[in-house]
């Protein structure tokens, strides 16, 4: 199987929460990449054919769902979330983190109910692999951004393990 | 701590995990690791993390209908007429011949891997490793490293790329025309080290590659591409292929090369073992 697809696939599951919409998305994002292909030449195929399909995703969601995707770049109301994670409450307890993270279910609850901007930065890096340039790039968002988004996302994760039981 | 050293902490974790540290970062990072047992823990924390986000979301396999359906957004290249029009979505006006063909080669990759893409564009191999060598030099450049043999003298960078590779490079002096060598380096092309010498233009670098006169190098010198924003020239002689890349401007590059084909040839002794 192409793994370009595959990633692709997984992106648009991973934003659309939704499996058969994942595929209406990535076949959109095929037509649109195709009819780019007669004008532009491509370098990079992941970046760019990842790009077209957030951005596929973004107009589907937009199109089908009204709300849920809101927001792509708007960090103010991000600003709550906790940066920090560690000193105080977690107690620096590598192996009890590990044996949290052995629940798959819910460590996938926890990456699906991320904000997209913090949801998409994270599948594009652990899943399918981009450089933090290849994101910003695919993102539309400098790298600093890029990064803050990742670390916040992570920190985000692991807070939610923590938090429950 | 303040917010700021804080999320700087933070980020430097992250990006230490995910390679993004470049190398001098990377070394003053691991002795902190040793250091701050903190700071360890926590980066272990964030190891774990990454590693269970990567064994509990994978990366999925497209459906095969998808992947059906997508193959089918064109025709293959043989029965050029439009027969496959199970798409369930719109066929549109600008699927003209062109794009038909590529899409068919697209659909045929299957949206194949690497540079499957880019061989769509320009089907020459000799693209691939002029977009390979621009990469190279784009990490030379933000690595602040152009060359690992610095020297402008010519008749130590002969050796020490002979050294190192099975191409005999010609070194051109070119300091009287505005480019002097300021030393060398090794790319690897298809595997194979190649000899590369770079040169120095007011703030600007041009990096040359010299390549064994295979059947994809064997180009005449045309334009001047762009890749990437970096500006490539290709050109060869009856021993070599060269490819340089730079990011000076394409007038200057071209005098570059036009200076360096005429540099009286090889300076040294002609290239050859």
């Amino acid at each position: 199987m192409p793994p370009l697809l595959d990633d692709a696939y997984t992106l648009a599951k991973w934003l659309s929460q939704s499996p058969t919409d994942a595929e209406d998305i990535v076949q959109d994002a095929a037509l649109r990449a195709l009819q780019a292909l007669s004008r532009v030449t491509v370098d990079r195929p992941k970046p760019w054919f990842l790009a077209i399909v957030r951005n596929a995703a973004m107009t589907f969601m937009a199109r089908n769902r009204r709300k849920t995707v809101a927001y792509a770049g708007d960090m103010a109301d991000l600003d709550a979330l906790d940066l920090r994670q560690g000193d105080d409450d977690a107690a620096p307890n590598p192996e009890q983190a590990l044996i949290a993270m052995q629940d798959g279910e819910r460590l996938r609850q926890a990456i699906a109910s991320l904000p997209s901007p913090f949801l998409e930065t994270l599948v594009m890096r652990d899943v399918n692999g981009l450089s933090y340039r290849e994101i910003a790039e695919a993102t539309e968002a400098p790298v600093g951004t890029v990064m803050s988004r990742l670390a916040r996302a992570r920190a985000s994760l692991a807070k939610t393990l923590r938090a429950e039981p | 701590m303040t917010d700021r050293d804080m999320s700087d902490r933070l980020l430097k974790l992250n990006a230490a995990l995910d390679g993004e540290l470049d190398a001098m970062a990377s070394l003053a990072f691991e002795r902190e690791l040793r250091d701050d047992r903190a700071l360890a823990a926590e980066y272990r924390r964030l190891v774990a993390l990454r590693d269970a986000v990567r064994h509990h979301a994978p990366r999925e396999a497209a459906p095969q209908a998808l992947a059906d359906r997508i193959a089918a957004l064109a025709p293959p290249p043989q029965a050029a007429a439009p027969t496959a029009t199970v798409v369930p979505l719109r066929r549109r006006a600008w699927l003209d011949r062109r794009a038909l063909a590529l899409a068919a080669s697209f659909a045929v990759l299957g949206f194949a891997v690497g540079a499957g893409l880019t061989a769509l564009r320009t089907p020459s191999g000799s693209s691939e490793v002029a977009q390979r060598l621009v990469s190279d030099f784009a990490r030379a450049e933000i690595a602040g490293q152009p060359f690992d043999v610095a020297s402008s003298d010519r008749h130590t960078v002969k050796p020490w790329l002979a050294d190192r590779t099975t191409v005999s490079a010609s070194i051109v002096d070119l300091a009287p025309e505005g480019f002097p060598l300021v030393g060398g380096r090794v790319a690897i092309v298809d595997r194979v080290p190649a000899p590369t010498l770079v040169y120095r233009h007011n703030e600007h670098v041009v990096a040359v590659t010299e390549l064994p006169l295979g059947a994809e190098n064997a180009r005449a010198a045309g334009a001047i591409e762009t890749i990437d924003g970096y500006h490539v020239a290709r050109w060869a002689d009856a021993n070599l292929a060269y490819v340089a890349v730079s990011d000076m401007d394409e007038k200057t590059l071209g005098e570059f090369v036009e200076a360096f084909r005429r540099g009286g040839g090889p300076a040294t002794e002609p290239a050859r073992p």
